[in-house]
């Protein structure tokens, strides 16, 4: 009886921890955006790498809107797992997204990034630069790679957008061959969605004090 | 249906996708999979394969005291089931002078011809439309070449060997040989121009860079299992006793022929080609060549008097070393997205030395660029305790990211900073120099250096050795190559004692024989350890050499008899197209050589006519008179990947880890709990 009590005592205790951690998971990174809000208006007044906490070993370097499905966050410098852990991050060496070329940002299937699932070809992305420029994307292709493909990172002389996240979405455990990359270019605004996008750059440009696109 | 066409046609009309088409994935087969004959490589998967690199590449040098002569062999298979035409860009020293193609097929060997680039695009073209084998050799760059071969059938080999020629660089008592061995990616600045692209690299061609398709092939990426091997020897005979022959980058197998004959082989035989190949000699100390003369006699064909062509090396007299003088030092640092790996520590490294070895009477200041460039001080200041660790913390958080936008950091180092009087100013410029906007930059440099003096430091595994030595050419300066951190010290120290030291300006050469025409023209200020090399054109190969110049205010001259005197000397062939060679380099400099149909083009053609050699407006082909009998089918045009260089991290390994451990955890998490629940209903 009391071996059966202990068992359940422990089971329940792993259980509880394991949950826990995985819950700590989504909350770190539903938390870190608003903290890195903060961060991000004072970045579009001018400072430069604002760190979001004192530790932070990163920074704001842009935000990503995609209005068709009502989500927005804010992108960070670097794309290592601890930045991630927060954020989606831009990946080092390729085009910052203030330049010209080929911009890539990566996140989590399973946090920021699941809207990825939900992203469809011809949709709107709204990229804001930490100088306060508003740049309307659209999504041009959508494909599934390996991860050593690594010539999606290679730069381009337009301005493009690609977009990482693990694939496919519904995996269970981590560390998948697959990925799953969105690619967009630069585009008019679709007069379907001119209403939304006007209504984002004004809360954009209220926020940065500047004229948005 | 009409919605995957849309797909499709978005895959296919995005550039991204496009290049991602080019750089092939590795196919992989299994030995039940092979059809028809086809090299295979092991990959680590036991039982999977994948077909043999597309191109095998052998290099054969031979020196001869200061004359260079290399053979590149480079080995085309077609491994698909279909006809190919190969499209593979290689680099050779940004030197050399191309003379020579040959195109092996089986037992028959076809020797090219050098024809006028556009007319040699038609013979091509032609063969290529008759079904005929073809090879053409060009020149995209000094030091990047070009060759297509077409109508390479399935399984067949074509082998491909081309000729240059080249003398040694000698400085500070080190004889050194460069071979390059692959093409770092390059950066591409300029606006996409609406037309179809000229090549099938990478990159689509830019107002700034119009044949920018031609000059980024695809890379194949490490541990792919398609790196392109190279093999290399050397057959050295410096024509004097040595206290050490070595190899900087590579592990070699030396051999002792005779007294100064050596023999020198890459370790392994064959090696990926993925960085930079450096062979270093150096005289018993004391026995230092002051001068060295080649020569050639070429008999005329109407017998008149002939030709000679020589190849005149000078030491001048080392210059006591004065007062140092205070300077101004402006060091420009590349942190560019190509900079990252290792290149990018060995930049700092330098850096960080650069500024330990400031005194406090000079000013510096420091600027970086990539997409941006961002300068550390306004303007230069005094190099005081304070302002040093002030740069030094600067320099230590440098990144390297984005592109490499040139110019401003040029502009920032050259135009936009005064200088101060009375000092001596020098920019100091770390770079790998991947871009392909060389032209432009080169004409920046000559026209905004006024007192200031350029010097290039080349960082990396394969830096783009047709910038840095030509920047520092135009700047009036040095060039230094660091391909490994452990050289920071000592190549650094060996710069720093010559921008200490006092210049040579004023350089002149002077041949009794007034028929003399001398490459180049004007010689560069020389700095300590430094010898004037020329090709001089002749009509008696002896006679009395004059060298002057000044330190400071000092004249000096020096009076040389050509032959006995020189430790170095003896006839060889080739030293006429050195002496083209460089004509060629100096006509190209003048700005009106890229108008089409202008006087220097005319002037370059005809000389690369007479010499044999390839230029950017002549090139080698080689056509074979039988058709191969490959069907009249399109022949797919396949461009060969390079190596990527060894320590870049901009390309390298995979894209990043995207998933989270979270759904794991949660449903482990959720299972226990239940498991729990169900053991506390039960009891």
């Amino acid at each position: 009886m009391r071996v059966r009590f202990l068992m359940i005592g422990l089971l329940s205790l792993g259980g509880a921890g394991l949950f826990g951690n995985g819950v700590y998971i989504y909350a770190k990174a539903r938390l870190a955006q608003f903290l890195l809000q903060r961060a991000w208006t004072k970045t579009l007044r001018g400072e430069k790498d604002v760190k979001p906490w004192k530790w932070a070993d990163t920074w704001p370097v842009a935000k990503i809107e995609f209005p068709e499905q009502h989500q927005r966050f804010i992108v960070l410098s670097g794309a290592s797992g601890r930045t991630m852990a927060f954020g989606p991050g831009h990946v080092d060496g390729t085009a910052d997204p203030d330049e010209t070329g080929n911009c890539v940002i990566s996140a989590h299937r399973d946090t920021q990034f699941a809207v990825l699932q939900q992203v469809q070809l011809g949709d709107e992305i709204v990229m804001q630069t930490r100088h306060g420029k508003t740049i309307h994307y659209r999504v041009r292709a959508m494909r599934v790679v390996r991860s050593r493909d690594v010539s999606i990172l290679a730069n381009s002389n337009g301005r493009r957008l690609t977009l990482i996240t693990c694939y496919p979405f519904d995996a269970i455990r981590p560390g998948g061959d697959l990925r799953y990359a969105v690619m967009a270019a630069p585009a008019p605004i679709r007069p379907d969605l001119r209403s939304q996008v006007s209504d984002l750059s004004h809360t954009l440009s209220h926020q940065a004090g500047l004229g948005g696109g | 249906m009409k919605r995957r066409f849309l797909v499709l046609a978005a895959i296919l009309l995005f550039p991204i996708a496009a290049a991602a088409q080019v750089v092939e994935q590795p196919q992989v087969v299994t030995l039940d999979q092979v059809t028809s004959g086809m090299m295979l490589l092991k990959t680590n998967v036991p039982g999977v394969f994948v077909p043999a690199p597309a191109v095998a590449t052998d290099v054969k040098i031979q020196v001869r005291g200061l004359i260079l002569r290399g053979e590149v062999t480079q080995r085309f298979r077609n491994p698909q089931a279909t006809c190919a035409e190969a499209v593979y860009a290689f680099p050779l020293p940004e030197d050399a002078a191309v003379d020579r193609l040959r195109m092996t097929i089986g037992q028959r060997v076809i020797e090219g011809e050098i024809q006028e680039r556009k007319q040699a695009e038609q013979t091509y073209e032609q063969a290529k439309s008759e079904g005929k084998k073809a090879s053409l050799l060009s020149q995209e760059r000094p030091n990047l070449f070009t060759v297509s071969i077409a109508n390479i059938g399935s399984g067949e080999e074509v082998v491909v060997s081309i000729d240059y020629q080249q003398n040694i660089d000698y400085r500070d008592s080190v004889f050194r040989l460069r071979f390059p061995m692959t093409i770092g990616p390059r950066y591409i600045p300029g606006v996409e121009k609406p037309v179809v692209p000229v090549g099938v690299g990478w990159s689509v061609d830019t107002d700034q860079v119009p044949d920018a398709s031609r000059v980024t092939p695809p890379v194949n990426r490490p541990g792919s299992g398609r790196e392109n091997q190279l093999r290399l020897t050397v057959d050295l005979d410096a024509g004097f006793s040595l206290k050490r022959v070595d190899s900087t980058y590579h592990k070699v197998d030396t051999t002792i022929v005779s007294g100064s004959h050596y023999r020198v082989a890459l370790h392994g035989g064959d090696i990926p080609a993925d960085r930079d190949f450096e062979l270093v000699w150096q005289p018993d100390l004391g026995n230092e060549p002051k001068s060295a003369l080649f020569t050639e006699s070429i008999p005329s064909a109407k017998s008149g008097p002939g030709e000679s062509y020589a190849l005149v090396m000078l030491m001048p007299p080392a210059v006591k070393t004065g007062v140092r003088l205070p300077k101004e030092s402006i060091f420009i640092v590349d942190t560019s997205g190509s900079m990252m790996g290792t290149s990018i520590n060995e930049a700092k490294a330098a850096l960080q030395l650069a500024l330990d070895r400031l005194s406090p009477q000079d000013r510096f200041n420091v600027i970086e660029f990539n997409s941006v460039t961002n300068v550390l001080f306004n303007q230069a200041r005094p190099a005081s305790a304070d302002n040093v660790a002030a740069a030094k913390k600067w320099v230590s958080a440098l990144q390297a990211t984005g592109g490499t936008e040139m110019m401003g950091a040029l502009q920032a180092g050259l135009v936009n900073q005064a200088a101060s009087e009375d000092l001596v100013r020098q920019v100091i410029f770390m770079t790998d120099g991947q871009v392909g906007n060389e032209n432009e930059l080169f004409a920046f440099i000559r026209s905004n250096l006024k007192t200031s003096r350029l010097f290039t430091v080349g960082i990396g595994a394969a830096p783009n050795s047709n910038f840095l030595r030509n920047a520092a050419r135009f700047g009036r300066g040095t060039f230094t190559y660091i391909g490994d951190v452990n050289e920071v010290q000592a190549k650094m120290t060996t710069l720093f004692e010559k921008l200490e030291s006092p210049v040579l300006t004023n350089v002149e050469l002077r041949f009794d024989d007034p028929t003399a025409e001398v490459w180049p023209q004007r010689l560069p200020d020389l700095y300590g350890g430094e010898p004037v090399i020329v090709a001089a054109r002749l009509t008696k190969p002896n006679g009395r050499i004059i060298l002057s110049g000044a330190v400071g205010k000092e004249e000096w001259h020096d009076v040389h008899t050509m032959s006995a005197d020189s430790a170095l000397h003896g006839e060889g062939s080739g030293i006429g197209r050195l002496w083209a060679r460089r004509k060629i380099e100096a006509l190209n400099d003048s700005v009106e050589a890229t108008a089409e149909n202008s006087d220097v083009k005319q002037k370059i053609i005809a000389l690369a006519l007479e010499h044999h050699l390839v230029t950017p407006f002549t090139s080698l082909v080689a056509v074979d008179v039988t058709p191969s009998g490959v069907p009249l089918e399109k022949c797919e045009t396949r461009a060969v990947p390079v190596n990527l260089p060894a320590g870049w991290g901009g390309f390298e390994g995979s894209l990043p880890k995207t998933a989270t451990p979270a759904p794991l955890l949660l449903l482990c998490g959720g299972l226990l709990i239940g498991l729990a629940a169900m053991l506390a209903i039960r009891s």
